[in-house]
């Protein structure tokens, strides 16, 4: 191996540690309100059981939504839940965080630590709980559609995960880009709420777009991507020109994050003192 | 009433200066609705109907919705919960005002400022879905809208301000707040017009306060119900109800406070 190589798995290495570490820290922390976190799951299975009712009372008048039918929709629901557990369990809870980070100056300490601040911004706070009924919920409405859906291809399954990961990374840059407005406006609750009605929007179906808004919510707020694509290839509904459309959608988003916090951390003057 | 005035006027000034986050707010808020008129668009091209709304209608309805989720639903409980619970809450108990009225003017005056945002953030929506828009059959129609703007904006602030109340017994008060308000916000029915519930969940929230806040004067506004008296004499109760209600967790939970850090 060359050295550069050497150095790449090492930082790698490290940075799985901090994760374990991080992740172990957190969970001892939520244990702490055993209350909360039943309040947590027995909401989320409200918030996913509502959102299963809206379909149902409309398909139960139309036969598809822009071509989606009500196991289709399952498929598609679930997948919000889960993408939203994957990001909880990784950096959603700690752009939460960031505004207070910044008012009370403390982000201070993240600019002087040896971890890139973008990822100890982005894994410090990690939350199984916040989104775990989601996730549970999320994954039987997954394979409750699957299964009541003619059988598809069993090499879907691990295509599908890799999808869920794309997605990840969608939800990701769109977080990151929209966060870094808070070296300018110091607020971040709004910018969050943003963020959540992101994904709130992800459980329509990508048909239903049409002209503009299609555009718009494909390559500047990519809605229409983020469990459309993952969730088409067990519905049966796989379209490659989707796949990999989705896929540089990703790898041009997470570029432009990147380039976008890295211009907005120049313009954070500390609050410290 | 002086004092009111000028709490009204700082709050606007502080408001100002944290515009970029409301406009923010806003437009992700706008872009959510519009995508449920995207929705609902592609639902009804099937040339299918829902209950007894048209394609007009429905647009209409969400376009309302989210007006009124900005200018009427009552946000304060935020700020009050975190008032109680890092204790500076103590500097009303020193202070000669009422503490609703307080509030309530705090509300008022951040909403006056959200009517001109989300006046701009309609604009756009109407340039893509303007056609859809219906008005009011008539003037009268539209000043009991008006009416009923108002009084929901008084329940939704009394039950805001109820939910806030809890943080005097619960700590970790800001999930439970949530989901409340969340299911407040479903039984208004600005998630799905309350008719188009099946028969059995209809007699039951027919039967709540919360269809006042966005359903009863969306309908009004849509022309789909004639108001008597006896409707308005029943909101007018619940809005007494609250009231009382407010009051009394609000003396209650004066004396289990503690003052925390204060």
């Amino acid at each position: 191996m060359r050295r550069s190589e050497v150095d790449g798995v090492k930082t790698l290495k490290r940075y799985l540690s901090l994760y374990r570490s991080f992740l172990s820290h957190n969970l001892k922390n939520e244990m702490i309100y055993r209350t909360n976190f039943l309040i947590l799951i027995v909401m989320d299975f409200f918030f996913m059981g509502v959102n299963v009712v809206f379909f149902a009372l409309i398909l139960d008048k139309v036969e598809s939504i822009g071509g989606w039918n009500f196991n289709q929709m399952l498929i598609l629901i679930g997948t919000v839940g889960i993408v939203r557990e994957m990001a909880y369990l990784t950096f959603r809870q700690g752009f939460l965080n960031i505004g207070d980070y910044i008012r009370t100056g403390e982000f201070d300490l993240l600019l002087v630590k040896p971890v890139s601040p973008q990822f100890h911004l982005g894994f410090r706070h990690i939350s199984l709980t916040e989104s775990l009924g989601e996730g549970i919920m999320g994954v039987l409405l997954v394979v409750t559609g699957y299964l009541r859906l003619p059988p598809e291809a069993a090499l879907n399954i691990p295509v599908y995960i890799v999808f869920l990961l794309i997605s990840l990374v969608i939800y990701y840059s769109f977080c990151l880009i929209v966060n870094s407005a808070v070296f300018w406006i110091i607020k971040s609750q709004e910018l969050n709420t943003v963020v959540y009605y992101f994904m709130e929007t992800a459980r329509y179906p990508r048909d239903i777009f049409k002209g503009f808004g299609k555009a718009l919510f494909t390559f500047v707020i990519p809605v229409s991507l983020i469990a459309t694509t993952p969730a088409s290839i067990l519905a049966g509904k796989t379209d490659p020109r989707l796949l990999l459309l989705t896929a540089g959608v990703a790898a041009g988003l997470l570029l432009i994050g990147t380039m976008v916090w890295r211009v907005s951390i120049r313009h954070y003057s500390s609050a410290s003192s | 009433m002086r004092k009111y005035l000028t709490l009204f006027r700082v709050n606007w000034q502080n408001s100002l200066q944290y515009r970029a986050s409301t406009v923010i707010y806003i437009v992700g808020y706008g872009l959510y609705i519009s995508v449920l008129l995207y929705l609902w668009h592609s639902v009804y091209q099937s040339g299918k109907q829902m209950g007894a709304y048209s394609v007009s209608d429905m647009m209409t309805y969400y376009l309302l919705q989210m007006i009124m989720n900005t200018v009427i639903l009552s946000y304060i409980s935020w700020d009050l919960i975190d008032q109680i619970r890092e204790g500076f809450f103590s500097n009303f108990l020193i202070k000669p005002v009422n503490t609703l009225a307080y509030w309530f003017t705090i509300n008022l005056s951040g909403k006056l400022l959200e009517i001109i945002y989300i006046g701009t953030t309609l604009l756009v929506l109407y340039l893509t879905f303007g056609k859809y828009f219906v008005l009011p059959p008539d003037w009268k129609t539209g000043g009991i809208f008006l009416i009923c703007l108002f009084l929901a904006l008084c329940l939704s602030f009394l039950l805001d301000f109820c939910i806030a109340m809890i943080a005097f017994w619960l700590i970790q008060v800001r999930v439970f707040k949530f989901m409340l308000q969340y299911i407040i916000f479903f039984f208004a029915g600005a998630i799905l017009p309350l008719d188009l519930f099946p028969e059995w969940l209809r007699g039951i929230i027919y039967a709540l306060p919360f269809q006042y806040i966005i359903f009863v004067p969306i309908q009004i506004y849509l022309g789909k119900i004639s108001v008597s008296w006896d409707f308005f004499l029943r909101e007018l109760a619940w809005i007494f109800f609250f009231l009382v209600l407010a009051r009394l967790m609000l003396a209650r939970g004066i004396r289990r406070y503690e003052a925390v850090g204060g």
